[in-house]
């Protein structure tokens, strides 16, 4: 029993050193990383040294070391993108396609002043013989004097709807974006302008603002309501500025919201002389709701605008295209959307959706002139898809789609979608 | 430029001067200090918690990169810890504060919100959703943590920052 107690006390003895030397070695071991990582940093420095607003301030451990934290200096990289196959089951015809590809600097040029950037380049070449643009889709200054009160300036997205403001392709269900919120509010929307917004107590947050509106001289294509008139800062002509308003509430799980843009799209005739003392109001607004209960995801919206002086704008933009078409007069549609996570573990998440959609771009008919309302502006689409989350960033996605008025855009698509 | 639209524009412009006149704030909500004498009564002195290859590996799954850190600071007064962190967000980090006692989270607090959109995440309608979350097995949490419209990747930060700090907190009282 002496001999077994004494073997005990001994490599109690000789153990207990032993993992102290353990323990060092890993803390010598650590150490010498730091200092090997703060070396390296050093050598990165300018000879002047960095600024010293780029050290984190606090007194604690930051766990990143791409930290500019509070004060100025950081410039941050963004991006997001999205590749789809469509296959039309009409004609049989396909189409691959790298449909955006966005990236985007950020910048703190201190603790109040902001700048932020998206650059997209759609269909992957852009060139005059190709389909492919390249467009500067936000741009804009943000100086935050409280949480109540931010001001914007520059060219940025209109408030309006759910997709507009987030439009990444993991934030949304389908391949492709929903119809109302392109036809009707003409995704992704950006105005040069001057904006405010901030929060309103628990969960309200507001947004108002000036921008530059639609130009009527330029709509070419009543397929897509307002949209082909549209100036997205690209020497917009700027005779009718416009105003904007939006309320949203949102809280875990929860969005109701609503907004509205209104302002006169004749431009003083800058882009069609006839227009010359034409106002063509554009009044669009929208309310929406997102509720998610335990896995089951709902979401809604309504949008609607119209178009004042259908008729002035019938003869001087209609009868005078090629082809002639009668101008969108007023425009609505809804949709609704369920989601559910049937699969939700780790970074995976499987969310199988179906959307029903319905729109209507009522046109300015003019028999006289043979300008006639479209009918496949009329429509209802059933989209039925899943969503698969590889990553919470990064999504596949594959639906089909039924077009009920004009069966030639019946499809089944699949699609990559990634942001940072 | 119609009158009416000078006229809106002037009283726009009028709001915002008298807005950066009277009600400039910064947008640190709580200082770290404050935020620990809050939780302590007042400031213990700070701990060193080391990150050993394995702890550096599993936390590195936890956040999907590497920490920069090899060691993190904390406070505990033996039951309570608190783990100050920083995640990115969309393209700012935000800075929380974490309170974990007997292995869930007691409080969680944003201390420093830098993104121009998704404040809601410091709001404690989305921050009670943390409360009493413990590690599942492995370092899921044990709840899903409902997100905000328009806030996906702050959520996602503020999540693996609550993982993390349950994670340090089960190993700091190992070492």
């Amino acid at each position: 029993m002496k001999r077994k107690t004494l073997a005990l006390a001994l490599a109690a003895a000789f153990a207990a050193p032993t993992v102290s030397a353990q323990t060092l070695d890993q803390k010598i071991e650590i150490l010498q990383q730091e200092i090997d990582g703060l070396k390296a940093q050093i050598r990165k420095m300018p000879a002047q040294g960095r600024p010293a607003a780029a050290q984190t301030p606090l007194d604690y451990a930051s766990p990143l070391d791409h930290t500019a934290g509070l004060a100025s200096g950081s410039t941050t990289f963004v991006g997001y993108g999205e590749m789809n196959y469509s296959k039309f089951r009409e004609s049989g015809d396909a189409k691959a396609d790298l449909r955006r590809f966005v990236f985007g600097f950020n910048h703190r040029f201190d603790d109040r002043l902001t700048f932020h950037s998206e650059v997209e380049i759609e269909h992957s070449v852009a060139s005059k013989d190709d389909e492919g643009e390249v467009e500067i889709e936000q741009a804009w200054l943000n100086y935050r004097f409280d949480d109540s009160i931010n001001v914007k300036g520059g060219l940025f997205l209109i408030p309006l709807g759910v997709l507009n403001e987030t439009h990444e392709p993991p934030t949304y269900y389908g391949v492709e974006r929903n119809e109302v919120e392109t036809r009707i509010i003409p995704t992704t929307w950006r105005e040069l302008g001057l904006g405010v917004h901030g929060e309103l107590g628990e969960g309200f947050r507001y947004d108002a603002g000036i921008t530059t509106g639609f130009n009527s001289g330029k709509l070419d294509d009543p397929t897509v309501g307002i949209r082909s008139a549209h100036q997205e800062g690209q020497l917009a002509d700027a005779h009718d500025l416009s105003v904007y308003g939006a309320l949203n509430y949102r809280r875990p799980g929860l969005l109701v919201g609503g907004g509205v843009f209104t302002g006169n799209t004749g431009q003083n005739g800058q882009a069609n002389p006839l227009l010359k003392g034409v106002a063509a109001r554009l009044t669009l607004w929208d309310i929406h709701v997102k509720y998610s209960i335990d896995r089951l995801e709902l979401q809604a919206l309504y949008a609607a605008a119209t178009l004042g002086d259908t008729d002035q704008l019938n003869a001087a933009v209609g009868a005078t295209a090629t082809p002639p078409f009668a101008v969108p007069k007023t425009m609505k549609g809804a949709y609704a959307q369920a989601a559910y996570h049937v699969y939700k573990e780790g970074k995976l998440d499987v969310a199988p959706f179906v959307r029903l959609e319905r729109f209507e771009i009522e046109q300015q008919e003019d028999p006289a002139n043979g300008l006639f309302q479209d009918p496949n502006n009329f429509e209802r689409v059933t989209t039925v898809g899943v969503n698969f989350k590889l990553h919470p960033q990064v999504v596949l996605k594959t639906d089909v789609q039924r077009y009920h008025t004009d069966k030639s855009k019946d499809r089944f698509s699949i699609g990559i979608g990634y942001m940072f | 430029m119609p009158s009416r639209l000078r006229y809106g524009f002037s009283i726009l412009a009028v709001a915002l001067a008298l807005s950066a006149a009277g009600l400039a704030r910064g947008e640190s909500y709580q200082e770290p200090e404050a935020f620990l004498a809050e939780v302590f009564g007042s400031k213990p002195a700070p701990k060193v918690f080391w990150l050993t290859k394995e702890i550096q590996a599993e936390a590195s799954a936890i956040l999907g990169h590497p920490p920069a850190q090899l060691r993190q600071r904390y406070w505990s007064d033996g039951r309570k810890s608190v783990w100050i962190l920083e995640e990115m967000g969309k393209d700012e980090l935000i800075t929380a504060g974490f309170v974990v006692a007997d292995a869930r989270i007691d409080h969680v607090r944003v201390l420093v919100y830098r993104e121009s959109r998704g404040g809601e995440v410091r709001r404690p309608s989305f921050l009670k959703q943390f409360h009493h979350a413990r590690l599942a097995p492995g370092t899921r949490l044990d709840r899903d943590i409902d997100g905000i419209v328009g806030a996906t990747l702050s959520v996602g930060a503020m999540e693996r920052m609550a993982r993390l700090a349950l994670y340090f907190d089960r190993k700091s009282r190992e070492q």
